[in-house]
Formats: C-alpha cells, structure tokens, sequence
C-alpha cells in the first residue's frame, strides 16, 4: 500500500489528469440531494455528500441491457460498447460493498460476460464518508464509513485542507503515481482513524448482524409481516434505489416484421406482485406480507453472500439507508432487525404506529 | 467466456399428442449432439425459446437416445400455446439442462416409490425409464398416479409396459370420471393410493411431483406412514428468467429452485418461506 497526503487544489489536478483518459462518474449536486452522473469537472463533484438518491449499480447491471440480438434466424449475444475506462471518483464504502456482493452474483459461479466486463473496465476510487445521513447505518454493520477491501485507491479528508490517498490495488499504485504530494507520515494515517472514529459517532441508527439471519428464518410468522404488508404499497422503490437489489425480467422485443428483435434484460422487484406468477395464475407471494417479508429476509436473511454460502455472517444489506429514505409509508430496515431480535415492539415500529394510530397518510415520510 | 445466455438450436422430431391440452416433443439437434448425455439426468430442466415469446422451463420427460430427447408440455399461458402452434419439423433453441434432478444415483438398492399428480408425471418418466434399463439396481418400483380424470392422464399408450417392468406395479386414481368414460381404478385424490400401496419406509426412496398442494398431503400422508423427511424428494415449480441463479424469480428462502433444485429432498426445504408443501 502506498499512502500519500495533498491539498483539495492539488486532488482536483489529478482529477484533471484522469479526465485526460477516463470516464469519470462521480457524486453531484442535485437541488438538496447527491445524485451518481458523469463528471467533466473537479468543481461539480460534491465530495461531502451524504448519501446518491440512487446507487450506482446501474454502471455494472444497465437498468435495460441486451442479451441477445436475433436476425433473420441468426442469433448473436450482444456485448456492451465501452470505449474507455470508467472511473467511479469517491463512491462510498457501502456502494462499494454492494459492488462487491454483486461481484459474488455475476462473476463467480456463472460469469455474465456482460458485468464482467464493465467490472473489469471500472476503476473505483473510494472516499471515506464524513456526513452519514439520519437513515446510514453502515457502521453497524461493518460495510461503513470506510472501506477496508475492494478499492483501486481511496480517499480519505483528514482535516481542512489536506486528503490522505491510499492504494488498494495495483491500478491505484499506478495511479497514485499521478498525485502530486507528499508520503503520508504515521501521524497521518492516523488523522484518517480520528476521521472515522468522528464520523462513527454521527450515526443514528444501527442493526446488528450477529444471530439475524437466524432469527429472521424463526421468525417468518411473526406479525410483524402481516402488519407490513397492511401498509406497504408494494412500490417497489426500495429495491430500485437498493444498491444490492440486482434481480431481473428476461424479455423479447421483436420488430414488426417479427424477422428480427433483442432479447434484452431489465430490473424487477420482489415487491411487485407479478415477480412470483407461476402457470396458470398461480403466484406464491401474492399477499404483501410475504413480498415484505420477501425484501426483508433476502436483506437480513437467507441474503447472506448471496446465497452461494448462506449465514456465513455476511449480510445481502450494506446499510445505505435508501430505503428507508425512499419508503412513501416509513417502512424502516432497521425497526425490522430491531423486532426480530426482541429489542423493539411491533407497535414502536414507525410505519406500524401509523396504522394503529390511523393517521397513516399524514405522517407518511414524503419520498 | 461463454455467455449463459447462448441458445443451442434443436429441432421438433415428433409431437405426440397426450391430452387435449399436453403435447409430448421429441427434440433434436440439426448438427451434431453439442450437449454432452450427461448433463441430461432425470429430473434436470431446460429452458425453451421462441423469439417475441420469450423462454420458459421445462422439465426433461425422457432420457436422451441418439441425441435426441422428450419433454412434455401443457398449454398453460403465451408461451405454451405458441409452442403448440408449432409443427413437426420446426425450429426452436434452448438452454441447459439445468438444476438438481432426481437421486437415482442414492436410490441404487432402495425400493422406489413415486407419486405423481397431473403432469407431474412427465420429470418422473425418465426415472421410470432409467430403473427400467438399468432394472437390477433397484429394488420394488411402486407408481402412484393421479389425475383430474382419465382424459387427463398422460404416458396412457406406456401403462402397460411400465406394468411390466419387473417387480414394479402402477396404481391409478381420479378425482372424476365424466359421464361415459369407463374407469377400473380409484377415484379420490392421490393419497388415497396410500390404502393400497406396498412400499415401506424401511429402504425405500420416494420422489414426488404435483401440484404444490398434492405434494404437501402427499408428504403429510408419508410422514404418517414413517416415512422420514429426507426419503422423500419433491420437485418445485417456479417461473425461472435466467435458469442460474440470478434473476431471483424462483428464489425460496436461502434455495433457488433451478440452481439448488428443482428437486429437493424433503428435509431441505422444510420450513422455507412461500411454501405450501
């Protein structure tokens, strides 16, 4: 590993360089929110945000993305056109964890062609998260607020002026070579741990992991679920905005001389009601509460390392929080965890109180 | 890297008409066998395509002979009716085969109970086939079958020959028999089968395939008679998108039916989310 410390005016020259050669996305303003985009300029990257809108999984698995091209009988797979090499400028450890889970689904056992080579083609720059929002709770599960695995380089603000850099691979030693500053001293690296000790301490909610998946496979009676699924509005929007959430629908589109078409992939949501239709109208997640149940358990559960070796203490959640941001009904991960392992009544859970107090609309969080 | 979602081409030998609505396809390949004979066990699954229809699974309802092979739909949806729309000699791709089939390997010695419902008979078949040519590795075969009436069973043109495996026997019931049509065997729901059924749970594998509500009496029935939760193996349904685990369309609880299934044994599946068995 190699660390070395700069001032933010020096940071935005290497920015520059990369530019030079790169794609760069990063993390932008958006009115009063941070949203992931393409980046053409130092001065529009928001390096103290809290938390994207949305995740940045869609760089590695498109929202659409074709599979297969079909042709008058002729079948080819379809690749992604990359011209350059991507950069992703200061995403945070729970992003990147989530790249890594997803890492687990599309490159192990059954590579995707198509992810392994936008994996392949993505340099990751990493920033230490300094500003968690009211709904991150990384920290708790250890996939926050830096990350120890996984990066090309990582970026770490340790005090007014100055970032420490360090690298994770040996792309980043390569590219290290870029910054102009000087070796990090001990004292400095140990800034950083004052930093995430800081940082630590800002967090307001937490989920521990220990016995949860466990507890989630005793507990898949508890009413908590039916009383869910009497709020959830089945919208779907916490897998969308999930950065792990990474399942999908198969389906063609012909042209209209139906001599040629694609076969193309697209995101879907266990909290859709058409996501478990079998033959002939069977669904078996056809109430909410099992769809709830569903989001949750993957979460919490039977999501451990993606199933490929399950309970290995390794949640499918990141603790990011978009879900809980984006819930239309105040549906809170952490209130969950917190039932399932006795620490929380069914009636303190936010989105419940709502119901049981019939107020349900008014004290809705808007999305 | 190979892409998973590469289709291989194969071409529609043979339909043999089983039901008004169940057609039996013999598949073949135009060039050469590009799948290797393993990789087609009883119980395992492929994944067909139509283009602007999109793919759908299906179990194998035979073993594989020459390169070619058989799997037995039913017109259930889009998909199904489309494909029986197609005639001898039609093109179509597929995938696979895929999954965890039927233990034939750990049921070598063991007396072999299966019980059907439908078309649930069709992933059983191959097994029916496999004792029936490797037929000294087995002990007593006992198939229990059942179907909404007789019009609706399907494999009808092979119960004689099936009875005729050696030490095997073939037990039939409906739920209905319609006006006019002549019936000589039981009539209620498949655990009624049971009355009669001669297989004990003392060295004996059970493989069991329906619909999910039949599969759970069926289960419950066994249990009862002492039948322990890993000798009986059920094989579920799920619509599937990618066939590997992926998509998560077919995901239950921790398993996900075409990587860890469609065949479970009992014991592993007890307990999971979504299940009616």
């Amino acid at each position: 590993m190699i660390a070395k410390v700069c001032k933010e005016s020096k940071l935005a020259q290497f920015f520059n360089k990369l530019l030079e050669e790169y794609d760069i996305i990063a993390p932008k303003k958006k009115k009063n929110l941070y949203e992931f985009s393409e980046v053409n300029d130092f001065r529009e990257v928001a390096l103290d945000y809290s938390t994207t809108i949305l995740p940045p999984k869609k760089y590695l698995i498109p929202q659409k993305e074709n599979l297969l091209r079909f042709v008058k009988g002729e079948i080819t797979s379809e690749e992604p056109q990359l011209k350059k090499k991507q950069v992703i400028f200061g995403i945070h450890a729970c992003d990147l964890n989530a790249f890594l889970l997803l890492d687990k689904v599309f490159m192990d056992k059954f590579p995707c062609p198509r992810y392994v080579k936008r994996r392949e083609n993505l340099i990751t720059i990493a920033l230490t998260c300094i500003n968690p929002s009211d709904t991150c709770f990384c920290e708790s599960i250890g996939t926050g607020p830096t990350p120890s695995k996984g990066y090309d380089l990582l970026l770490t603000k340790i005090n007014e002026n100055y970032y420490l850099i360090e690298s994770g691979s040996e792309t980043g030693e390569k590219l290290i070579k870029l910054v102009e500053g000087k070796e990090a001293s001990s004292k400095e690296l140990e800034e950083k741990n004052k930093v995430i000790e800081l940082t630590k301490q800002k967090f307001k909610r937490r989920i521990y992991v220990d016995n949860l998946p466990e507890l989630i496979q005793k507990n898949l009676n508890h009413e908590l679920w039916r009383l869910l699924g009497e709020v959830d509005l089945a919208c779907g929007q916490c897998v969308l905005s999930c950065p792990t959430c990474y399942c999908f629908d198969v389906k063609d589109e012909l042209n209209l001389s139906l001599d040629s078409g694609i076969r193309y992939k697209e995101w879907d949501a266990c909290f859709l009601l058409e996501f478990a239709e079998v033959a002939l109208g069977g669904n078996f997640r056809k109430d909410r509460s099992a769809r709830v149940r569903q989001f949750m358990g993957h979460n919490l559960g039977w999501g451990g390392a993606l199933q490929y070796d399950v309970f290995n203490g390794e949640l499918k959640c990141v603790g990011c929080g978009r879900c809980i941001k984006t819930c239309p009904v105040g549906i809170d991960i952490t209130e969950v965890a917190a039932v399932i392992k006795g620490e929380k009544s069914v009636s303190e859970v936010t989105a419940i109180k709502n119901i049981l107090t019939n107020v349900g609309e008014k004290n809705a969080r808007s999305i | 890297m190979q892409d998973p979602y590469e289709l291989n081409e194969c071409v529609i030998k043979k339909i043999r008409f089983e039901t008004k609505d169940t057609n039996t396809y013999t598949l073949a390949f135009p060039n050469d066998l590009i799948i290797p004979e393993e990789e087609f066990k009883p119980g395992r699954f492929i994944l067909l395509s139509i283009f602007g229809f999109g793919e759908a699974a299906f179990s194998l309802s035979s073993l594989i002979q020459n390169g070619t092979f058989e799997t037995t739909i039913r017109k259930v949806g889009n998909f199904t009716q489309k494909l029986h729309s197609c005639k001898e000699g039609d093109k179509l791709y597929m995938r696979g085969p895929y999954g965890e089939g039927w233990p034939i390997d750990k049921a070598e010695g063991k007396d072999i109970l299966l019980v059907a419902g439908g078309i649930g008979l069709a992933p059983l078949r191959p097994v029916i086939l496999h004792i029936a040519k490797n037929r000294s590795k087995y002990g007593r075969l006992e198939i229990l079958y059942g179907a909404r009436t007789p019009n609706d069973m399907i494999f009808t043109s092979e119960f004689e020959t099936w009875r005729k495996i050696p030490n095997s026997i073939l037990r039939l019931t409906v739920d209905a028999v319609p006006r006019g049509v002549k019936w000589n065997y039981k009539i209620g729901v498949v655990p009624i089968l049971f009355e009669d059924m001669e297989t004990t749970p003392d060295n004996a594998i059970v493989m069991t395939c329906g619909p999910e509500i039949m599969m759970h009496f069926v289960v419950k029935g066994l249990i009862a008679k002492g039948f322990s939760e890993d000798q009986i193996y059920v094989s579920l349904e799920r619509r599937m998108k990618c066939g590997i685990a992926q998509c998560g369309h077919c995901q239950v609880g921790k398993k996900y039916v075409c990587k860890d299934g469609p065949v479970f044994a009992y014991s592993e599946i007890k307990g999971l989310p979504d299940l009616t068995i």
